[in-house]
């Protein structure tokens, strides 16, 4: 796009157009994913399946300064960033995620989020050396739990 | 593909009006100063009046399953909708092509990439997709070679697409309120914005150290 094209913009019509990719975003995104993440946190509370997690996990999560069921949010944001981000805001639903945890999460749910997705848009895509697709998603994780040990001293 | 834009004054304010919009700076300021803050901007939801003069958003409260994921999630949908806008106009006034310039001179040192690959790394924060093009591209035309490119996308596989990603769904979790009506997180946006960039570089840099490692033997 050439400058000339670019200045015609009036700024108002600029931020409806990212307005507008936000409501997309939340009808096509959003939505779906926290409403699967409800249902599936309701699933595993009934079930109490979500309490036994959250006591497996106590002792590692504790490391973060995190109760054990945030387990749950790394698994689901390991799938995808926007199911990893509706497990966070269905446990602070359920009142067992305070701010201060997901404040600490935050950063976590991205550096680790979506890298099955990414291993094939990004690194296959760019075609990466495939003997280094290992490490690249242990450094992803690596970076995801020094994250959460750094936001626990800004929390 | 990408051209490389002119960086003006204009392009340097838009990058800190977006620092100071989402660094929680004015959260809390008096009066008019508000206006430079997301939260204050973002504003709040109405309350009705429920059982027992209580006042409830129009959540509710003791919902569950399906039905409460789909209206708590519609409570999220304005806070995306107005991050995502305010990101637009300042991606438009050229913000990230100020962070580009900033960023070129520092990419040999902090990553062991040539300063060429900087479209691509500020094309990387905003989609995964174009980063990925870009970086096969550079490749290609022999701007990196293969031990650079496993580099680069140390880089950008953690955390990709970071400001498109996390303005379109972290930002939602920056205004979830407490029972009270007060916010839950009180962490500026920023920060764990910063933490992000500070790990992926840290990430590229163990990748770096791992290949200069097991190229020795």
């Amino acid at each position: 796009m050439s400058t000339e094209t670019k200045q015609k913009k009036m700024i108002t019509d600029v931020f409806v157009e990212g307005a507008r990719k936000g409501w997309n975003l939340g009808v096509n995104n959003i939505i779906p994913n926290v409403l699967m993440a409800f249902v599936i946190i309701h699933v595993l509370n009934i079930t109490g399946l979500l309490a036994l997690l959250g006591k497996l996990f106590a002792p590692i999560m504790a490391v973060f300064g995190l109760p054990g069921e945030a387990a749950t949010v790394l698994m689901g944001s390991w799938l995808s960033m926007g199911g990893g981000v509706g497990v966070a805001v269905s446990l602070f639903n359920e009142g067992l995620l305070n701010g201060t945890h997901l404040a600490i999460l935050a950063p976590a749910i991205y550096l680790m989020g979506s890298q099955i997705q990414y291993a094939g848009r990004l690194l296959g895509t760019a075609d990466v050396n495939s003997r280094h697709y290992g490490i690249l998603f242990a450094i992803s994780i690596l970076n995801a739990l020094i994250a959460m040990l750094i936001m626990r001293i800004f929390v | 593909m990408q051209e490389e834009r002119k960086v003006g004054l204009v392009s340097y304010l838009a990058l800190i009006f977006a620092i100071i919009f989402f660094s929680g700076l004015f959260a809390k300021a008096a009066g008019w100063l508000g206006v430079f803050d997301f939260t204050v901007l973002n504003g709040s939801f109405g309350k009705i009046l429920g059982e027992g003069g209580k006042a409830f958003e129009f959540r509710g409260s003791g919902g569950s399953g399906a039905k409460d994921g789909f209206l708590f999630a519609l409570t999220l949908v304005p806070t995306v909708m107005f991050a995502l806008g305010v990101v637009n106009v300042v991606e438009y006034l050229g913000a990230l092509e100020a962070a580009r310039q900033l960023l070129t001179p520092l990419l040999r040192p902090i990553l062991g990439i040539p300063g060429s690959a900087g479209l691509a790394l500020i094309a990387a924060l905003q989609s995964t997709d174009a980063g990925a093009g870009m970086t096969k591209l550079l490749y290609e035309n022999g701007e990196i070679d293969d031990n650079e490119r496993s580099v680069f996308a140390a880089f950008q596989f953690s955390a990709g697409g970071t400001i498109t990603n996390f303005f379109s769904s972290g930002a939602a979790l920056f205004t979830l309120a407490n029972a009270d009506g007060s916010l839950a997180v009180t962490t500026p946006m920023l920060i764990p914005l910063a933490v992000m960039f500070i790990m992926k570089v840290f990430g590229a840099n163990v990748m770096r150290f791992y290949l200069k490692a097991t190229s020795k033997r």
